[in-house]
């Protein structure tokens, strides 16, 4: 043993390049306008400033890997990239390079405003920068500042999902095998399919037998993923500026045959069942805290909820539409909603008991559509109307 | 005894024969049945026939131990047991002779190490899906290979009672296990880059991995302490790695290295 640990050789260069956070000293210079909340992925970070922030010009600083360095391509040329001043009224490339020289990534890093979601249509999505699977984005047209007769397409990146969990046991080989995808017969152009999937012997092995489709606001953290799947979700963002009135959507379902609990044990008594919610819940937006999976029904935070209760198996798309009740006896306060106190997250999965990796392997469920209508909406009346019409044949969802 | 003997002379011989000189040996057959058992006896002669028994302790290792391993937490060479039949012969008025052979041996080994940006790839157990990515944390690994192998070596007396022989061995590789889990740590998919997972436990066996094949170098050394009784110490190095080439979940090749502690009877 004294022969092997003399020949171990000086510990190599780091290998690894990440934006590990922003720089403190920075966020406090900036404080007056971001909103204390941030989401630094693996590729991407998207930092978060009051609505009409001018975008124009930030600098922000990065904490990075130790010994790694941040660059920026300017006329062909990689220069030293961080807390310098660039036009972020588009999201801006930044490539860190790590210390042992061999690694290297591009980040993509934007701002955006905080503005309540409504309309979710999963026609926005692309692959993963690792190519292998997708991730959905919304995007607003608004008027262009400079020329109103121009729009400019502002770009939210708030849609998170489990796949990039699902990539790390390799049983996927094209984007179409992972249990969250596009798929073309939407209601309107394209929709999402959500499949509880099959996790091979790795997720045995860890007691994660499946993977449910799953499609949320919020964060998907990889690093917990396997340790602690249920912390991994966090579901919602601060993005709600208005009291909610109810959440419509298509969806169609599919059980999947034989429904087991994450021992892999047979339930026959057991069925499967989609779930497709949205909860409003009270947030400090400097300090941000999202749901987590265990608690993202049940935190005494939670202020609404809309959520189909008996989605059944309809076969052909089914329109719904489910009030926002107030959960537990709490209400919104007008005063909080002003300070944006309060988040949401909007959840669909393909499997109910799929955090407990308790569901049916082939359950699909379909979903497109999906819009949260707000009070101050111009059409909130006519939607009410419509849920109206909807609860008298749907007396379960009242 | 001659029976065996003839048996251990021709088992070693054939082993070591290339595929050209197989038809000689073909041929060499009939006259064999036919021959005079006088002629047979006077081949044999100057054998002589030794059983051993010994231990072996080593490991399997890279060479040289690459960055990504910067700690060995633990070393645990087990109890691998070896058992060897020879037969041995002097070169008339020479220190010079040799010695072929036919030997059971364990190698074994425990480890427990921690590693730094480590390339790994494992297939789960139906072969439909693969992780891959860079480890940082620790590994624990315990090998458990038996072997039959054959050594000729050449051997070179001192004096009487000492005597040094090297040469090379082959090993068949007829039952073997590579066992281990991944603990405390976080992988990051595909490569450095890649997004990162914590990691608790996870398990892994490569032992449908391992490499029947083997073969290497011994150098060693032998003290004839009574007149049926030698202790001997080898070095035996082996000269591929326990895994094929192109098997990825371990990058690079490990080198099995053991020493053995024999104890030797002298017909």
């Amino acid at each position: 043993m004294a022969l092997l640990t003399g020949c171990i050789k000086d510990e190599a260069a780091n290998a690894e390049c990440d934006i590990v956070a922003l720089d403190e000293a920075w966020k406090q210079a900036n404080a007056e306008v971001l909103r204390g909340y941030e989401r630094v992925e693996n590729n991407e970070v998207t930092i978060y400033v009051a609505d009409g922030t001018d975008l124009s010009a930030f600098n922000p600083k990065f904490v990075l890997t130790p010994g790694a360095t941040i660059t920026m391509k300017v006329d062909g040329q990689d220069v030293a990239a961080n807390g310098v001043t660039r036009n972020f009224n588009e999201p801006q490339i930044y490539t860190t390079h790590s210390e042992d020289g061999l690694w290297h990534k591009d980040y993509k890093v934007g701002f955006d405003y905080y503005v309540s979601i409504d309309r979710m249509s999963f026609e926005h999505y692309e692959l993963d920068p690792s190519g292998r699977y997708q991730v959905w984005y919304e995007r607003d047209e608004v008027p262009s500042k400079d020329d109103p007769s121009q729009v400019k397409y502002i770009r939210h990146d708030y849609w998170a999902n489990g796949n990039g969990g699902y990539a790390l046991v390799g049983i996927a080989k094209k984007p179409e095998d992972y249990p969250t995808a596009a798929h073309e017969d939407g209601v309107n152009g394209m929709c999402a399919r959500l499949e509880t999937r099959r996790t091979g012997s790795f997720g045995d092995m860890v007691k994660m037998p499946i993977a449910a489709g799953n499609l949320f606001i919020g964060t998907f953290d990889t690093k917990i993923a396997m340790k602690e799947p249920r912390n991994a979700t966090h579901f919602g963002l601060p993005l709600v500026q208005d009291k909610p009135v109810l959440l419509k959507g298509y969806y169609k379902y599919t059980q999947g045959e034989v429904f087991t609990d994450k021992n892999k044990k047979v339930c026959p008594e057991r069925k499967d069942t989609a779930d497709i919610y949205a909860v409003i819940y009270e947030c400090d937006p400097q300090n941000f805290v999202a749901l987590n999976g265990d608690e993202v029904l049940s935190s005494p935070r939670i202020v609404m909820m809309a959520r189909i209760n008996n989605p059944g198996e309809p076969q052909e798309w089914e329109e719904f539409y489910v009030p926002f009740k107030s959960f537990e006896g709490r209400s919104i306060d007008m005063e909080r909603l002003k300070r944006g106190e309060y988040a949401i997250a909007v959840v669909a999965t393909s499997s109910r008991q799929g955090a407990y990796f308790e569901g049916a392997i082939g359950s699909v469920l379909w979903v497109d559509e999906l819009r949260v209508v707000w009070q101050l909406d111009d059409d909130a009346d006519e939607q009410r109307t419509k849920m109206e019409q909807y609860l008298e044949t749907h007396p379960d969802e009242r | 005894m001659k029976q065996i003997l003839i048996f251990l002379f021709a088992a070693c011989f054939a082993l070591n024969a290339s595929a050209e000189t197989l038809d000689t040996i073909r041929a060499a057959r009939k006259p064999v049945k036919e021959a005079d058992l006088n002629i047979l006896k006077a081949a044999v002669k100057g054998w002589h026939v030794r059983l051993g028994a010994g231990f072996n302790i080593g490991g399997a290792s890279p060479l040289p131990l690459p960055r990504s391993i910067r700690k060995i937490d633990s070393f645990n060479p087990t109890l691998c047991i070896s058992l060897q039949g020879a037969v041995e012969k002097r070169f008339r008025q020479t220190p010079w002779g040799m010695q072929i052979g036919i030997g059971f041996e364990n190698k074994g080994m425990k480890t427990d190490a921690t590693v730094k940006n480590y390339h790994m790839e494992a297939y789960n157990a139906d072969g439909s899906g693969k992780v891959e990515g860079a480890w940082t944390g620790h590994v624990k690994t315990n090998l458990d290979n038996n072997y039959l192998t054959f050594p000729v070596l050449v051997t070179y007396n001192f004096t009487d009672r000492w005597q040094m022989k090297a040469g090379p061995y082959v090993s068949w590789m007829f039952n073997g296990s590579f066992t281990g889990e991944a603990y405390d740590g976080y992988i990051r998919d595909q490569n450095p880059t890649g997004p990162k997972t914590d990691v608790t436990r996870a398990i892994y066996d490569f032992s449908d991995d391992l490499r029947k094949f083997h073969w290497g170098v011994i150098l060693g050394g032998e003290f004839k302490a009574y007149k049926h009784l030698s202790v001997s110490l080898n070095l035996q190095w082996g000269l591929n790695g326990i895994f094929p080439s192109d098997f990825n979940s371990v990058t690079f090749a490990l080198y099995p290295i053991y020493g053995n502690l024999g104890f030797n009877y002298l017909f």
